[in-house]
Formats: C-alpha cells, structure tokens, sequence
C-alpha cells in the first residue's frame, strides 16, 4: 500500500478553558492513505471538528505527531502552513462559509488568484469547467445570497476543489441541508473522488451521510473508539452512536 | 499579483456601500476634504492678498535694522508702541552693501515715528485770518479788496461770538460750571457789543488780543491728533510701493520735504464729523443696514442733530444766510434758527436720508469747509526726539494717499509718510540745515559754551545782568524779532526747500525695505543678506515681511495655525471614528477573514484586504469631497466674497471683495491627507483583522 497521506500519531489536543484543561483528543493515531474517502463520525463534542483542524493545518497538536502529505505540521512556520493549505487542502464548511460580497465564479476563483500560478483565461477555463461539474455553469454570476443552501454548499465544494488539492476536509457538510440536498452533496463529492482521486476526509452524525464513505472512523471522548471498512453492495453501515 | 490586487479592488468596491459604517467614513471623509479644500484656499487667498497689500505697503519684502536695538522691529507692533530702535548710522555704506546682493531690486530706507499734532481750531484760524488782514492794512495801506475781506471776517467773528452767546444762555438755564464763570460770561458780552466792535476799528491789535485771549480759549474746538509717520525717500518710496496711491493732491516732488496723509487718517480725524458720519451711514446703508435696526446710526443721527456748532462756527452771516435759505426751502419751513433748520435737517430715516445725504453734500458742503487741512496747508509737527524733548517741524501737505487694500483698515491707515530730512530733524539727529541753523542762532546770540561747573556763576554770578525781560505789551513785531541769519532760515517756507539727494545717504536710517527682483527667493536671499551685513560688519538684522509687519504678519500666522489646528481636530475626530468603524466592521467580517485565512490567503492578504477598502473608500469620498469644494471654491472665486463693508473683513480680503482662486496643491494637500488619516486609522483593525485564526471560520453558525 501507498504512503499514507496524512499520519497521525497519539496526537493530544487540550483547550485553556479559564484556569481548566479541557482535552479535546486524547491520544488519537489515524492513517489516511490517498484517494480515500472517509468519514468521522460521533456525536457532539467527541472530537470530530479538532481531528478535522488538525489534518487541515488550521490547528495544531498539543501533543503528537501529525504529518500532512508527508510534513510535520508542527515543525512548520505559519506562512508555510498557510501556503500548505493553500496548495494541498480543500476546505467545505458546514455553513458554506462564501464571501458575501463576490459572484460564484469569483468565490470559486478566489484560491486560483491566491495560488497565484494561473493566467485570466486558464482560470475561467478551470472555474467554469468545476462549475459545470458541480451543476452551476447557469449561476455563474449570482451572488451566494440568490442561491438555495444546497447551489451554496456546490459552490463550495468547486471552490475546495479548484485548485488541485491532494485532500478536501469537508466539516458536518450536510449539517445545514435537508437530508435529500445532503445526500446529493455527498455523491457530488464521492463523484469527484472516484473521478480525480482526491482524498476526502468528513465528518458526519448523519448515519445516511456516513453509509457512502469507503470507511468510518468512530470517535468518542476524544479516542477512536473504531474504525471501518464499509462495503457498498450492503444496504446500509453499521449504526452511529 | 495583478490579479491578487484584482480582487482586493473587487471586494474593496463591492463592500463599498454596503455598509452603513462605510457610509458614515465616507461621509467624515467627504466632509473633511471638503474643509480642507475650501478652508485652504480661503486662507490662501487671503494670506496671498494680505501679503501683497504688506509688502507693497510699507514693508517690502525684507526689513533690516541694527541689531543693536533693544526691541524688535515691527511695522505695525504688537501692543502699538513703536520699538526703541537704534539707527543705522552708515546708511550711504549700509545701502551700497544691500543693492550689490543679488536678487535685491531696490532698498527704501526708513524710519517710524508718531507725533502730535494740533488741527485748525475755527476760531483761532479766523482770528488769524483777521490779523493778517489787519496787518497788511497796517503795512501797505488799505484797498478795497482787504476792506471788504476785513468786514466779512469781523462779521464771521460776531457770528462766534453769537454761536457762543447762545450757548452760555443754554448753559445758564441747566446751571452748569461754566454759567458760573462770570468773568468769562462778561467777556463774551464784552465781545458782542457793539461798543467793542467800534472800538476794534480804532485798535484792531488790543481787540485781536483780547478775542484770543479771553474769548477763544472758551471755543476751543481744536483737537490734539495723533500721527504715525514712516520718514522715507519718498522717490524712492512711490517707485517701489506699488500699492501706495496718491488720492487727493499730489506727491511730494523728488528732492522737497513734505507730508503726505494717509486717506484714512484724512477722513477719520480731519473731516468735518458730521459729514463723517453722514458717510459712515451711508457705507452700512449700502451694505443692508438699516437706520431703523442699528444702534450704531441712529446714535450718528443724534449727534448730527444735536453736535451742530462745528457747522455754524465755521459760517458767517452771509453763509449762515445762504445755509438758512436752502434748508427752508428744503425742510418747507419759514423758521429763522440754523441750528434748529440743523436739527431738523439731520433728523433723518431710512426713508430720507439718501435726499438728505445728496443735499448735504450738493447745497450745504460748498459753504463749509470739509476738511480741517487740505492738500497745500503746513502742519505744525510736533515729536518728541529720541532723547525725549520736542522738536516741531512746519511741513506742507502735498496731499493724501491710500495703500490700496489696506485702506479700510485702522492698523495699516495710520501710516503716514514724509520725507527722509524732516524725519531726522524730528527724531532729533542734525540735518545739515539744522546745524547750520543752530550756528547762524548761536552767532546771532552771542552764546557761548558754558562749562556745567561754572553754571552758576555764569547765571546768577555777576551782578546788573537782566534775568528778567521786559515785556512788550500789544503787538509782537515778529519780523524785528527774527530778523538775520536764523530768522531767514526759521522763515523760510520749507515747503520750497529742496535737499541735496546726497543727503538722503549721510544721515541716520532706522531701518530699510529692501524689494526683491524674484520674491520666490526671498529665504535665500534674506541668508544671503545677513552673511553680506556680518561680513562687512554692518551689524544688520534682516527680517522677512511676515516677521517686520509685526500685528499683520501674527494675523496671518495665527489664521494659518487656525485653519491647520481645524484640519488636524477634524482629522483626529476622523481618525477615532473610522478607526472605530473599521474595528466594528472587521469584527462582522471575522468568519469571512478566517475562511480566507483557512483557504489559504496569508496575513498580508488580509491587511492588503482591509488597507485597500478603506483606502478606496478614502478616496473615492476624497474625491467626491475635493470635487464638490473645488465646485465651491471655483463659484466663489466667479461671484467673489463680498467684505459687505466690514472693515475687518475688508482687511482680511485686501479689498472690498475676495475672489479665491483653488491651487492644485491644495487638492493634492487634501487627498494626501485624507490618504495618510485612513491608512493610518485603519492599521491597527488591520493588524487585528490578520490575526483572525483560520480556525474562526469553522466555527459559524449561519
């Protein structure tokens, strides 16, 4: 098998709460290897949307080892793990998180102006391409406040994915969506996966949400207390918690 | 990276008016601009008119002085007291050393002093009119002519004397102090009579006496004025001063000694009052006030009625007639009294007074004399020396001037001008006249130098000497008394005089203008100036035009520092509230910036994102606001700004309107300020905008 893609090993992550300690992971070693798609699953407060920050850079360890296509977060300077996230990790917010103020198509453009590596016309070309992928080729030019949560969250999903990322963290997804719009949204992203290859990484409480990932990843109190290989000719996965 | 800017432009323009709070800085923004633009070139014109008006004035565009002096030079000084200067004692050098810098056009010397002077008392000059009449009928004898100018002189006396009865009449009713004065009431009955009149034609000289002596003294009308004066070469001085106009008259001609008085001093102390205030009325009549409203000229109204005696002292019978006749036909009255046809006359409204005004000046003014001294006239000058006694000084007046955009104002009206020589006699240094003078008296005399050791033996030593001389009663011969040498210079009439130019150069100056070719220049040379007068040991202080114009050069400096503390609150005021604002509305964007953040934008994307919002919006209000002032200022300088006859404002404006002109650096001043407030108040939300954590954008609830 290949080189895992992210690495983490006994990874503690505590929170200052006042004069408390809150741990939030404790002790957590996961592998991804790339081109899975996985989700996390547990209830609220398990440690879901840390693990989540943790492999998407914007947080880092307390303790322990986390490695992101192959580099120790820890050991990186910000403007590095900024670059790093920039380059190599696409991001889905449960709220959709799109600038407010900007049209589809400069939402999804934004990270390619970033990255700062294309020309005008190959970023049309790439952004229109992914907007046509996500079904919103029409809406190019409507502003995030015309669209419906569901045309929002694919908005999202091309700006994760439009410029190239190896993984796309996708936290709580469908959490804002009504159960139909969120199945949708998942089979959009397992679509991409099995298309590109990109690892994709969610977290979930929706059992329905869950039963598409390749295999789950069961957190509670900051452990993991399982993890699964679910095969897709059954029915549904095995239940949450 | 262009299209990194792109974008920040992009967001920059679309949060533009999305905001209330962006609206608000826009809004302090526009306002601030507008100040700035419109305030500035306000000032500017007025600072750039008043400069004009100094320098072409009386200033130049340097002053020096000896720097020996104990105070500071000032043309028009702080608090109104001229400065104790010493004098340039080389001025032929001192002035040979200034025009060789270069850049210097020309150089003025100068000298200010004040002294009093007594105006023409009506009576007085008719007495005197008289004895000049009686003594040429004396001298040569009589002719028809010196008759009939004798009879209507005694007739104008009779008719003081009349004026004067009246008033003691008056005052005997209400019981005043001088009803008391029995002797004086017995002299005016005296002077009435029509015994002492027949008496007068016997012994004019016992009559002239006893008029001056016991009558005059009770009318004495005349008035002890004040005058400033800058002694200057006058050539010289109308050469360079571009400003200084001659009004009524003519200019002292080149080389004679003369005076000339400033309009404003002419019309404000020299005019008949009630003409004055006639004028005075009618300016604020013509600038919307109103009789009925103003205190100020309903109080001139009343003293028009009530302080007429000026008027009827200067008429004699035949003028009182004629006065009488035209203010009956007018008024529609068969009343006899001229001071009641007066006060009926000058009871005036907003409704008759332009008639009243025209009349005045068309029927009464040829009768009177409106001006106490007129353009032709010696004045008797009288100023104390630098070493503290008097010296008078007869100069003739060659006319009035004005310095053209000062001539409203008291401050810079109070300047008048005279010649270099008779402003060194007056300041007590020896003019090659005086010390020659000095001589032919001292000759004459039989004077000698008397040691202060022997002083007393001198006076009181040797006994049979006169202390005491005899006096002589009745007529003074005053062409026995002065007759010689000193006598032909103590009578000789200065107005004829005429100095040697190179006089101008041998004596003392106080200080010296000194007119620039290129007045862009003016710190350099004002350097190069002091480095010439210390290396040739000329011991010169050299001050600009803004230091030596004293009170002037402070209004201008204070109006500047006005105007820049103005910009500077509005712009604190500015900062605090876009710094405020900025700081409320990143933290509203603290999701959308961690999102940014966690996508992959790096710190200084954010700081660029929130610079160049605000940053745009500074400018885009910036411009809004420099257009809008420049559209303001562009229509004030079409219509102009009326000074609506106030004098203040007419000082301000150098004139009787301003017409303010927009100076691209103001525009560029304005929008750089605006650039630095906004980039400087939005820092430090900037600052606090970059340390959004990406993780803020995982933790929205929409």
């Amino acid at each position: 098998m290949s080189q895992p893609i992210v690495s983490i090993v006994d990874v503690v992550k505590e929170y200052q709460l006042g004069s408390t300690v809150v741990p939030a992971l404790r002790g957590v070693s996961l592998d991804v290897h790339p081109g899975e798609f996985i989700s996390i699953a547990g209830p609220s407060g398990s440690g879901k949307t840390t693990l989540l920050n943790l492999i998407g850079c914007v947080d880092t360890a307390t303790r322990g080892l986390v490695r992101v296509v192959g580099r120790d977060t820890a050991s990186l300077a910000e403007r590095e793990l900024t670059r790093l996230r920039l380059d190599t990790i696409g991001f889905i917010f449960q709220s959709f998180n799109l600038v407010g103020v900007l049209n589809v198509f400069q939402n999804v453009e934004l990270p390619l102006l970033l990255q700062g590596r294309l020309g005008r016309a190959d970023r049309r070309k790439r952004v229109e391409g992914l907007l046509e992928q996500v079904g919103l080729a029409d809406h190019a030019r409507h502003r995030p406040s015309e669209l419906s949560g569901g045309q929002r969250q694919r908005v999202a999903v091309a700006r994760a994915l439009v410029g190239g990322p190896q993984i796309v963290l996708a936290d709580e997804p469908t959490a804002n969506l009504d159960s139909v719009t969120g199945e949708k949204i998942v089979d959009l992203m397992k679509e991409l996966n099995q298309r590109d290859g990109t690892t994709f990484i969610f977290s979930t409480h929706d059992a329905r949400v869950m039963a598409h990932a390749d295999a789950l990843v069961k957190l509670a109190d900051g452990k993991i207390v399982g993890r699964e290989v679910i095969t897709h000719d059954a029915a549904v996965g095995t239940g949450s918690h | 990276m262009l299209g990194k800017i792109a974008v920040l432009l992009r967001i920059a323009f679309r949060n533009l008016f999305k905001s209330r709070i962006n609206l608000l800085i826009g809004a302090v923004v526009m306002g601030g601009t507008f100040l700035v633009v419109v305030g500035g070139a306000l000032l500017d014109s007025v600072v750039s008119s008043m400069s004009r008006s100094i320098i072409g004035s009386v200033a130049g565009h340097i002053q020096v002085y000896s720097a020996r002096s104990k105070d500071d030079f000032a043309i028009w000084p702080m608090g109104g007291n001229d400065p104790d200067l010493s004098p340039i004692t080389d001025w032929a050098k001192t002035e040979q050393v200034l025009a060789s810098v270069p850049n210097v056009k020309a150089v003025v010397p100068m000298g200010i002093n004040a002294a009093l002077v007594t105006s023409g008392n009506t009576v007085d000059l008719t007495l005197e009119e008289l004895r000049d009449v009686v003594r040429e009928q004396k001298e040569h004898g009589s002719t028809p002519e010196l008759d009939a100018q004798r009879a209507s002189l005694e007739e104008h006396v009779r008719q003081i004397v009349r004026v004067l009865q009246a008033d003691l009449g008056r005052a005997s009713e209400i019981g005043t102090a001088q009803a008391l004065e029995p002797e004086a009431k017995a002299a005016v009955q005296e002077a009435s009579s029509d015994k002492f009149w027949a008496d007068f034609r016997k012994d004019p000289y016992a009559g002239l006496e006893f008029l001056e002596n016991k009558v005059a003294p009770q009318l004495s009308d005349a008035d002890l004025l004040p005058l400033r004066y800058v002694g200057t070469d006058l050539d010289a001085f109308q050469r360079n001063f571009d400003r200084m106009e001659i009004v009524d008259g003519q200019a002292v001609p080149p080389g004679h000694r003369g005076f000339l008085m400033s309009k404003f001093v002419y019309e404000e102390l020299l005019k008949l009052k009630t003409a004055r205030r006639l004028d005075k009325t009618k300016d604020a009549l013509e600038t919307g006030d109103t009789i009925a409203k103003s205190e100020t000229l309903r109080r001139y109204v009343r003293e028009n009625r009530t302080q007429t005696r000026e008027i009827l002292l200067q008429l004699d019978r035949l003028k009182t007639d004629k006065a009488v006749a035209i203010l009956q036909r007018v008024l529609g009255s068969s009343e006899p009294s001229l001071e009641k046809l007066l006060d009926r006359f000058f009871d005036t409204d907003d409704r008759n007074f332009q008639e009243r005004y025209q009349i005045f000046y068309r029927d009464l003014a040829p009768l009177l004399q409106l001006y106490r001294l007129k353009p032709g006239d010696i004045l008797t000058i009288s100023a104390f020396t630098r070493s503290g006694y008097v010296q008078s000084l007869n100069l003739r007046i060659w006319g009035t001037f004005r310095f053209k955009g000062l001539e409203k104002s008291a401050l810079s009206g109070n300047i008048n001008l005279m010649d270099l020589v008779s402003f060194r006699e007056l300041y007590g240094y020896l003019t090659t006249d005086k010390q020659a003078e000095i001589d032919a008296i001292k000759r004459e005399a039989g004077t000698q130098e008397v040691d202060r050791s022997r002083a007393e033996d001198e006076l009181f030593g040797k006994a049979g000497r006169h202390i005491v001389a005899e006096a002589t009663p009745g007529l003074i011969d005053e062409k026995e008394n002065f007759k010689g040498n000193a006598a032909a210079l103590r009578r000789e009439d200065l107005v004829r005089r005429v100095y040697d130019p190179k006089e101008l150069g041998r004596g003392v100056v106080l200080d010296a203008a000194v007119i620039l070719q290129d007045p862009r220049k003016l710190p350099e040379t004002l350097r190069a100036i002091q480095a010439r007068s210390d290396a040739d040991g000329l011991g010169l202080r050299v001050l600009s035009w803004q230091q030596a114009a004293g009170v002037l050069g402070q209004f201008i400096l204070v109006a500047r520092l006005l105007l820049y503390f103005s910009v500077f609150i509005i712009f604190v005021v500015a900062m605090v509230i876009i710094n405020n604002s900025v700081m409320m509305a990143t933290l509203q964007r603290t999701p959308e910036v961690g999102t940014m953040r966690a996508i992959g934008a790096q710190r200084g994307f954010i700081l660029g994102m929130v610079l160049v919002e605000t940053l745009t919006l500074g400018l885009v209000f910036g411009a809004l606001g420099a257009t809008l002032g420049s559209g303001v200022v562009g229509a004030l300088h079409h219509f102009g700004i009326s000074a609506r006859g106030n004098e203040t404002f007419y000082f301000f404006f150098s004139g009787p309107r301003l017409f303010p002109t927009l100076s691209p650096m103001n525009v560029i001043a304005a929008l750089v300020i605006v650039i630095l407030v906004t980039t400087l108040s939005t820092l430090y939300p900037a600052f606090l905008a970059t340390r959004v954590a990406p993780v803020r954008a995982m933790q929205t609830e929409e």
